[in-house]
């Protein structure tokens, strides 16, 4: 089986190439499995991010044969098992190889303040009691809490290959996630957050967000759910009362 | 700054806009609409500067036959006539899935949020709102066939 | 203006369009046979009529609006800078008045003016 890695040092290299690795193929092989290989017998320069191996901490995301996926997720064997070409994710600064920076995107996601907020500071943050929340309810959101930040999304996004002011697939779901939880008291700032010309109307549905998304968050529909209510200026049910302590209890950074 | 600095920021930039493959049908139809949305403000330029012939042009003063005759004596002939099916063509496409996008952007067409099990089928991804792009562009080419028959054929 | 609202401008003027292009194509080749609609006379007739001279105003304004909304949605997303976007913007409005102007000469002309040459 032939790996074809991008290897690009930003402190080096003027631009990227491409290296080839003749890596021996087993059955149930990942490209992380090959990656590794290449790493350790082959060249042990290449550098890569990865953790679990298994599809939960999202730290292997890269371009593979074209579309981002998680290595670790990926069986050489349905990309044909001939050849594999891993490039680092578009739309992030590559630190080395295949190792990108993440910082930008997790600024995006702070920026949309996610934690629940209530209208009461000192319940929220010396709460008496649980919070309920009924199954239903519970069901209107679950599928955007399985994120696992590993970026995807945003990397296929055609918005965040060139606007970047955009928050990206990711921010949005998990602002959707948060205006419709029932818990929630700070939808309506959240909205007013995402109403500008480069906040959640730059989504034009591409789809490619759910089409990549390992956990099947399914950001897309998160993001056509929330513009209804960026339109309306109001979420779900009321949950306005929030934005009263939004400045006090709120210290995410202005999003430039 | 580093040697490859231009490079190390790996934006995509347009070519974000333009390489829908290796993705989804909806990443290939947002490619169709962009693209005939600007094809489609150009033509209206176009058709704006063509039409004002009826009243003689940028400095006419009124209708003016002579005028409207020159217009058509360079636009009115095959290759003129195969724009304007181009036209209809693009047109029907960017109309019929742009409705698709007003309805799919105010979550009519698309499923609810669900306790999804594996293997993930993304909702927003929906067979409704997907169908709708084949709708399209079967419309697309259906009225191009009726712009053909009626420019060439004389039909109506 | 809230980017909610221009986009809500967007959709307005996209249902808008979709109706009234329907219209005009039904007007050019199946009320009229092609050859018939867009000679002098015919189109000088429907002119003269007041209401498709409205009608023709609606669909010019819908158009470049939507047109132009559009192509500001997409250039905003090619730079981020604040002169490229204030220019932008005002550019958009610039070509929206000038385009629709420009067509409005057209239609006022053909209703009322007198006939040259």
């Amino acid at each position: 089986m032939k790996l074809v890695v991008q290897r690009f040092d930003p402190f080096v290299d003027a631009k990227p190439r491409m290296m080839e690795y003749a890596v021996p193929g087993r059955d149930g092989m990942t490209v992380l499995d090959a990656l590794l290989y290449a790493r350790d017998y082959l060249d042990h320069s290449m550098a890569l991010r990865f953790s679990c191996r298994q599809a939960s901490c999202g730290s292997c995301g890269m371009k593979i044969n074209g579309r981002p996926r998680l290595a670790c997720y990926t069986q050489v064997a349905e990309l044909g098992g001939k050849k594999v070409v891993v490039q680092p994710m578009d739309n992030f600064a590559i630190i080395k190889d295949l190792v990108i920076d993440l910082e930008s995107f997790f600024e995006k996601h702070r920026g949309v303040v996610p934690y629940l907020i209530r209208a009461d500071s000192q319940e929220m943050e010396k709460p008496s009691a649980e919070y309920m929340m009924k199954p239903e309810e519970l069901e209107k959101v679950l599928q955007f809490t399985y994120c696992i930040k590993c970026g995807l999304c945003t990397s296929s996004c055609p918005t965040v290959a060139t606007d970047s002011k955009f928050p990206g697939p990711q921010a949005l779901a998990q602002a959707y996630r948060y205006i419709a939880d029932p818990r929630d008291e700070g939808g309506e700032k959240r909205i007013e957050l995402l109403d500008d010309a480069h906040g959640v109307w730059r989504c034009h549905f591409a789809g490619s967000c759910s089409f990549v998304c390992p956990k099947g968050v399914d950001p897309a529909l998160g993001i056509q759910l929330l513009k209804r209510h960026v339109m309306s200026g109001r979420p779900p049910r009321g949950g306005g009362e929030g934005a009263k302590v939004w400045a006090a209890s709120v210290s995410a950074p202005p999003r430039k | 700054m580093s040697v490859g600095g231009e490079k190390a920021k790996n934006r995509r930039g347009i070519h974000g806009w333009l390489n829908p493959y290796h993705y989804n049908a909806e990443r290939w139809a947002y490619f169709f609409q962009r693209v005939t949305g600007v094809a489609i403000l150009l033509y209206v330029l176009g058709h704006l500067g063509d039409t004002s012939f009826f009243v003689g042009g940028p400095t006419g003063t009124g209708p003016s036959p002579s005028a409207w005759a020159f217009i058509g004596s360079i636009f009115e002939n095959s290759f003129g006539h195969l724009i304007l099916i181009l036209v209809v063509l693009v047109l029907f496409f960017h109309g019929v899935n742009g409705v698709r996008l007003i309805l799919a952007e105010f979550g009519v067409i698309l499923g609810k949020p669900s306790a999804i099990e594996y293997p993930y089928k993304p909702k927003g991804l929906s067979y409704g709102q997907k169908v709708l792009i084949y709708v399209a562009i079967a419309i697309a080419v259906a009225a191009a066939v009726w712009a053909f028959l009626v420019l060439f054929e004389g039909l109506g | 203006m809230k980017e909610s609202r221009l986009m809500l401008v967007q959709y307005a003027t996209a249902v808008a369009a979709v109706a009234l292009v329907s219209v005009h194509l039904i007007m050019q080749g199946v009320i009229y046979p092609y050859a018939t609609a867009i000679s002098f006379n015919n189109i000088l007739s429907v002119y003269r009529n007041g209401f498709y001279a409205i009608f023709l105003e609606a669909l010019l304004v819908v158009v470049l609006v939507h047109g132009f909304n559009g192509v500001r949605i997409i250039l905003n997303e090619f730079r981020q800078t604040k002169p490229w976007e204030t220019w932008v913007d005002l550019g958009t409005v610039l070509a929206i008045v000038v385009t629709v102007a420009y067509g409005t000469r057209t239609v006022i002309l053909a209703v009322f003016g007198g006939a040259s040459g």
